[in-house]
């Protein structure tokens, strides 16, 4: 595999946010509410300050003290200042010479806090659920709306309406490293190195939660220990930056993996009520009801609902239809992104339910799919035109491998299909600077890899294939917000889809200077001999060394920069009726089939082989599009079966830890079949599309549907343990 | 009080003095930030995910469950000696061919517990017994399929 991050990550030489260190740093821990609700009375830090080791402490009023304008923005103190919104909430941070210092100190603190009421089940909190709320409702803090055509008249006319509820699970990301980050304040510079997936984000953060110009700001991203969405916004760093401006000294700030559990910002649960109307052996109205826990102050409450519920829809042609969400808040920790936040989850809500439709009329189920499934030209249900789309392409091999697959299967064996898709985030912006030296290419950019190689691998890939030079003359030159250019982050599967593209300009932008220079025109390309890089056009083979002036090469080399910010995207807005949605980037479609059986005594389900079809768009790397796929079938096999966050009614998390809160491990894994489908170019460099989250979005549906082949029961909650798919088959 | 005794370990090869260790001092910190060997990963801390392992005496420990003076004049590998041993040189080589890494933060673990496993089970151990042994290691990237293929290859080589 080409990846130049291998050989230092496995001689245990890779420097990741949790072993960051500089001389004289102190060790930092967090005081954590006792209470999931409440009104703060006092939080005092008295015998905290005394205890042994402690440099600093810091709770809310210290925080104005600390800030150059006396204050951050108002709707995200660093702090709660009159109100605890969920247990474990930090209220105050101490930095002491050791980490056991600072631990043991944190217990001194004195915290006061009268207790109000908890909110933590979305379903009691809304009574009138299923039916849209009438009453006003202070839990509700997001209401998206949207219809089209006339679905009354559909369901009046259809031969039936088929009605089911799903539940689905809380789950966390379990990065295997926590949020870590290290805080240093020298004069009117904030900087702070951290594991973060987005250091451009984590400063914009900053500055306002801290109230400081974005010039004052520096933040630099480590390695990362594994992101899957938990490290895109700040989290850490506004405690371990007061904390280095207080104590005068580099500060450290770790979670410890209880407190990774208990604060990290994840999917919570969502209850959905899904109906269809069937007429002719086809959907001919969808009528969508969502409650979502959107957890406390979650700043995006309607981005989560706006752009999930539209999933819910599915990859297929439904063109009557009425869905509306309501987000609601409880006393967890606000939710947040997670490997395609919820998507794998509603996914298999709008799976299960076509399958469950195709089995009442007795018809293939792949069949049924393929009868409604988008294909290039087709519209979203907000009227936005589908680009060319491999979904059904991916069915059609799906088709031909479910056969295969029974031929030489045992006859309890169970089969079943997940169809997914994902909207890659092409829309968010990025830029990226080249250098061309006479040795080598180097990729400046802002980000740092989180391991899906999209930016050790990706942007290099891209490059390659601009300019022709091999991955072994081209480096990525990692820096801080303050000398890298920006850019989005490292989610939504959009790096090389967006910032690729930056890359894929700034490396046209060099050509045309070469071309300038030899005066070629249109074939100009680059080759390297290992040692150094040469032009070549028709007529020309010429060093790179003879084409730069002296001026640049004293100066790192030719230089060229790149921008890419997507175009405005557009949808029918007039089938909105409330709230906001987002629109569709880039359609990534993805099939999914599982062979399982099922226990008859314990309900347990084995998944013996996977097979996943993706559409690719083209891929790049061919091996790192599989290693994608294998990592993210496995993720969804942990949202499928065994992984789910639970709290207890006093609002805590009750499995904080890797023994009850159940990954999978590596002997649950099943031989994976991974089949690129090309030929459906998306808006990525070349026709790439994002293939970091579409992996996770099929495998609940597929998982859960095979498990209603093996049996014949439906299993209507996530994620499918045994004690549910036990109670499905009555054994309970 | 008597101040807290002063231990010698052998890492990788190396002969060193840890002066002052307290009772309660884990070989994992010891390593990382008394001896600043960090390529030895702290993940739980709690004995749940791998991330941790070192070979004590050739035998793979949980460095996070281990206090320092239990190992007291032991010869210990972490990861930034691993490729020193023949058996670890093959591991990383399987590991990279395979693309076994994507973040890297377990893959200290995974290529310290696999040697461990290689050399004490010896080459013709079956590919279930180890792979069965590798699942108290955790990866949240990989998805697993390229470690599983990583140690099949070394099996093979050994056939
Ligand atoms: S850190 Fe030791 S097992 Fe997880
Ligand atoms: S490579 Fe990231 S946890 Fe294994």
């Amino acid at each position: 595999m080409i990846r130049s991050d291998l050989a230092a990550k496995l001689a245990g030489r890779t420097t990741f946010g949790a072993d960051l260190d500089r001389p004289g740093m102190l060790w930092a821990a967090l005081v954590l509410s006792p209470v999931a609700h409440g009104r703060i009375r006092r939080v005092d830090l008295s015998k905290v300050r005394k205890a042994p080791g402690v440099v600093v402490a810091i709770t809310a009023p210290d925080v104005e003290k600390l800030l150059p304008k006396g204050s951050g923005d108002p709707e995200r103190p660093v702090f709660p200042t009159r109100e605890v919104l969920y247990r474990h909430q930090p209220i105050a941070a101490i930095a002491a010479r050791t980490l056991s210092e600072a631990r043991a100190a944190a217990l001194l603190a004195e915290v006061d806090i009268d207790p109000l009421p908890i909110v933590d089940d979305i379903e009691t909190v809304f009574p009138e659920w299923p039916e849209p709320s009438k009453k006003p409702n202070s839990a509700v803090v997001a209401h998206v709306h949207a219809r089209h055509g006339d679905l009354e008249a559909a369901f009046r006319e259809a031969e039936f309406v088929h009605s089911e509820t799903y539940r689905t699970a809380g789950v966390h990301q379990v990065a295997l490293e926590t949020h870590a980050c290290l805080a240093e304040v020298e004069g009117a510079i904030w900087r702070v190195t951290t594991s973060t997936q987005s250091p451009f984000s984590v400063r914009e953060d900053l500055s306002s939660q801290l109230g400081l110009p974005e010039s004052a700001v520096v933040v630099e991203g480590s390695w990362v220990g594994g992101g899957f969405g938990g490290k895109t916004s700040a989290l850490l760093e506004p405690f371990a930056l007061l904390l280095a401006a207080a104590a005068g000294a580099p500060v450290r700030l770790a979670l410890s993996y209880r407190e990774e559990f208990l604060l990290g910002r994840t999917t919570l649960p969502c209850v959905v009520r899904i109906e269809s109307s069937v007429a002719k052996g086809r959907v001919t109205g969808r009528r969508v009801r969502m409650l979502l826990d959107c957890g406390s102050t979650m700043p995006s409450r309607d981005f989560a609902t706006g752009y999930a519920i539209t999933f819910l829809l599915g990859p297929y042609n439904v063109d009557t239809f009425e869905v509306e969400g309501y987000g609601l808040r409880t006393n967890k920790p606000p939710f947040g992104p997670h490997r395609a936040p919820l998507i794998p989850q509603l996914t298999f809500v709008i799976d299960s339910h076509m399958d469950s439709i195709a089995r009442r009329l007795s018809v293939d189920p792949i069949a049924f799919r393929r009868a409604h499934v988008w294909h290039e030209g087709d519209s979203t249900a907000l009227g936005q035109r589908i680009g060319p789309s491999g979904i059904d392409s991916a069915l059609e091999r799906a088709e031909k491998t479910v056969l295969r697959w029974r031929g030489n299967a045992p006859r309890e064996h169970g089969f079943g299909i997940g169809v997914g898709y994902w909207s890659t985030g092409v829309s968010a912006g990025g830029e990226a600077r080249l250098r061309l030296t006479p040795q080598e290419l180097v990729i400046e950019q802002g980000e740092r890899e989180i391991g899906s190689g999209s930016v050790v691998r990706g942007l290099v890939a891209v490059a390659e294939r601009s300019l022709g030079l091999p991955a072994s003359a081209i480096r990525v030159a990692y820096s801080d917000t303050a000398s890298a250019p920006f850019d989005s982050g490292v989610f939504g599967s959009r790096t090389v889809g967006a910032l690729g593209q930056a890359v894929q300009k700034a490396s046209e932008e060099l050509v045309r200077e070469l071309e300038a220079r030899t005066g070629t025109k249109g074939s100009l390309r680059l080759e390297f001999d290992g040692r150094s890089i040469r032009a070549v056009a028709s007529g020309l083979r010429r060093p790179i060394a003879e084409l730069l002036t002296p001026e640049e090469l004293n100066e790192g080399g030719l230089k060229a920069h790149g921008k890419f910010y997507g175009p405005p995207m557009k949808f029918d807005e007039s089938r909105v009726v409330a709230g906001s949605f987002y629109p569709v980037a880039d359609v990534v479609g993805a099939v999914h089939l599982a062979e399982v059986s099922v226990d008859r005594e314990t309900g347990a389900v084995k998944v013996h082989r996977y097979a996943a079809f993706h559409d690719v768009g083209v891929a790049l790397d061919m091996a790192m599009v599989r290693a994608q796929v294998e990592g993210g079938v496995v993720m969804g096999l942990g949202t499928a079966l065994t992984e789910e966050s639970l709290w207890s009614s006093e609002g805590s998390l009750r499995n904080p830890g890797l023994l009850d809160y159940r990954l999978p491990r590596l002997n649950d894994v099943p031989p994976i079949e991974v089949y690129p489908v090309e030929g459906f170019p998306g808006a990525g460099p070349f026709g790439a599309k994002g293939v970091g989250e579409p992996p996770i979005i099929p495998v609940p549906a597929a998982v859960a549907n095979a498990v209603a082949d093996a049996t014949g029961a439906r299993v209507f909650e996530l994620p499918l343990s045994p004690e549910r798919v036990a109670r499905a088959l009555k054994l309970l | 009080m008597t101040a807290p005794p002063t231990i010698t370990l052998t890492v990788n090869g190396r002969t060193l003095e840890c002066r002052r260790v307290p009772d309660d001092e884990r070989l994992l910190d010891t390593l990382r930030w008394r001896l600043g060997l960090k390529g030895t990963k702290e993940g739980c801390r709690t004995g749940d995910c791998g991330a941790c392992t070192v070979l004590v005496d050739g035998e793979s420990v949980l460095s996070c469950l281990a206090l320092t003076h239990t190992v007291e004049g032991s010869s210990l590998v972490t990861v930034e000696g691993i490729a020193a041993e023949p058996l670890g040189k093959a591991v990383v080589a399987a590991f990279q061919a395979e693309g076994a890494v994507q973040c890297g933060y377990c893959t200290p673990g995974f290529v310290v517990a696999l040697t461990g496993l290689l050399k004490e089970r010896g080459p013709k151990a079956s590919r279930e017994e180890i792979l069965a042994a590798l699942s108290g290691n955790l990866c949240r990237c990989t998805g697993y399929s390229p470690i599983i293929r990583a140690t099949e290859r070394l099996l093979e080589k050994h056939r």
